[in-house]
């Protein structure tokens, strides 16, 4: 599913975010992706989601080679995946529901259609009776909920989150890394950046290292185990 | 979990995209009543005033056109005889374009002339007849073009004569109505220019107003035709809000001043009758409203989608 080949990302003020990165992820997968603040964590998720590009190196995901993947094929690339972020990022002038239906649109759902996979999404997450709430009147917990039923209400084949527990308390953190193990559980590959080492290390999950933009090179197959 | 199931096929998820980009087009203009009613009217002003003036120009033409005006060329001749007269007038005669001819000796010039005279014996103070022979010619077609080239026959044919032609007010006419067309076009090209860039700098704000939901958006694979077609719609409903607003504007305009020019043009003793524009008129204002409001949008949005 995700394929990197000796990966480096430079930045424009020189700085090197990711050293010659090799890491393979198969479909199905899961892992977590650690190490600390300025690692390279955030840039790796970027660049497999084709929001950065590689200074060098190969990035192959679902399939698709990055690198020469046509500009006009990026937004449908983006399709297949789901992100969630630090931060949420919800819009705020609209409700719950409009929030998590933003992929749908832009997929060309029709109204009901869209309305009952957005139900659908927020059950998952358990915040289906805030579907009319405003997101500001939420918690941080379920504001980063949201963000995820915003992230899998498509049914991406691949879930990618950056940090997705980083302003959570330990209960809420824990909730929010269980709903990631369901969706694995069906199926959906995921990659998700954590520096929480306590939190994911109970999971029974792979866990890749980054330490300065360094990763050692790892397959992460559909078993428990990584090689 | 693989996208499907229950999603629209292509065509129809892309008419239902647009279906949804209009209506959430027309919401965020109805939500905003204030901002929206003064583009309409910035718009109905700009697109009437020309419209206007081109009402009133083709009101003019229409008046020099359907005057019911026979024109005239008269022929003045100096020392012609009756046998030079009789001459001339056959080869006018056999000339194409010529309706009507009808020559008129010296002496006969002059016997009308005396006759004219309150007192006859002022005359016999003259020696000879200084009047010419006139030969009056009436075209077969009444356009300028067609007078003009009867005109430069004539001239080849009798180089010595002096003509004058009574049709000389509708060229100028026609000359005023070219130059004031031009000046029109040129102003309305103007205001076009003027209208877009007012558009386009509404849906560039508008955009940049949707920054965060267009970053989000982008992240989850929105191209930016589809981030793009709300700001059409916009410009699509404004350009037809201000086209609409601008035949009530014309309506009202021809109504307010159709008394007072129809005066005027009366006291210069020309006919016009100020008439309201035609159906045609209407469908070109509305079509350039949309027009307009469309290149504003792309324009606009397209600056601020490459920010």
């Amino acid at each position: 599913m995700i394929r990197l080949q000796r990966v480096t990302k430079r930045f424009d003020g020189g700085s090197e975010a990711l050293s010659n990165v090799s890491l393979r992820v198969d479909a199905g997968a899961l892992a977590f992706l650690t190490g600390p603040s300025g690692a390279g964590k955030s840039t790796l998720l970027r660049l497999i989601a084709r929001l950065e590009r590689p200074t060098r190196g190969r990035i192959m995901v679902n399939g698709k080679d990055l690198e020469t993947l046509p500009r006009s094929e990026v937004p449908r690339f983006r399709r297949s995946i789901g992100l969630v972020f630090q931060d949420h990022r919800l819009l705020f002038d609209r409700p719950v529901h409009a929030n998590v239906a933003l992929p749908l649109e832009i997929l060309g759902y029709r109204r009901g259609e869209a309305r009952k996979r957005v139900r659908a999404a927020l059950d998952k997450v358990g915040l289906l009776q805030k579907e009319n709430a405003q997101p500001q009147t939420l918690s941080a917990g379920e504001q980063q909920r949201v963000g995820i039923a915003r992230a899998i209400v498509h049914r991406p084949a691949l879930l990618l989150a950056d940090e997705p527990t980083g302003n959570l308390d330990p209960r809420l953190s824990r909730e929010i890394m269980q709903l990631f193990l369901d969706f694995n559980r069906v199926g959906v590959t995921a990659l998700i950046a954590s520096h929480n080492l306590e939190l994911i290390s109970g999971l029974g999950k792979p866990i890749l290292h980054l330490e300065s933009g360094n990763l050692e090179a790892r397959h992460v197959t559909q078993a428990r185990s990584a090689g | 979990m693989k996208d499907g199931g229950g999603r629209a096929g292509c065509l129809e998820a892309w008419l239902y995209n647009h279906a949804d980009a209009a209506r959430r087009s027309f919401r965020r203009r109805v939500d905003a009543p204030g901002q929206t009613l003064i583009m309409i009217a910035v718009l109905g002003f700009i697109l009437a005033l020309p419209a206007y003036l081109w009402l009133l120009l083709d009101n003019a033409r229409a008046l020099s056109a359907g005057i019911d005006h026979e024109p005239r060329i008269a022929l003045y001749l100096d020392d012609t005889d009756a046998d030079a007269l009789a001459d001339a007038t056959a080869r006018i005669t056999a000339l194409p374009g010529v309706a009507q001819v009808t020559p008129t000796g010296a002496d006969e010039a002059l016997d009308e002339y005396r006759a004219s005279l309150p007192d006859p014996a002022l005359l016999d103070w003259l020696e000879g007849n200084p009047l010419p022979a006139i030969i009056e010619v009436v075209p077969r077609e009444r356009t300028p073009e067609a007078v003009a080239a009867l005109e430069s026959r004539l001239a080849m044919l009798l180089p010595e004569a002096v003509s004058v032609s009574d049709h000389e007010w509708v060229r100028q006419l026609q000359a005023l109505h070219a130059a004031g067309l031009r000046v029109l076009l040129v102003v309305a090209g103007l205001l076009a220019l003027g209208i877009t860039l007012i558009l386009s700098v509404a849906a560039a704000s508008e955009l940049r107003e949707r920054r965060e939901e267009i970053a989000i958006s982008r992240i989850s694979g929105a191209t930016d035709r589809f981030l793009r077609r709300p700001s059409l719609y916009g410009g699509l409903l404004l350009g037809l809000g201000g086209g609409v607003f601008s035949l009530i504007l014309l309506g009202a305009g021809v109504i307010l001043t159709q008394a007072p020019v129809e005066a005027a043009a009366a006291a210069f003793g020309l006919p016009l009758v100020f008439a309201a524009p035609e159906a045609r008129v209407g469908l070109i204002l509305l079509g350039t409203g949309l027009v307009l409001g469309w290149i504003g949008a792309r324009l606009g949005s397209g600056a601020a989608l490459r920010e």
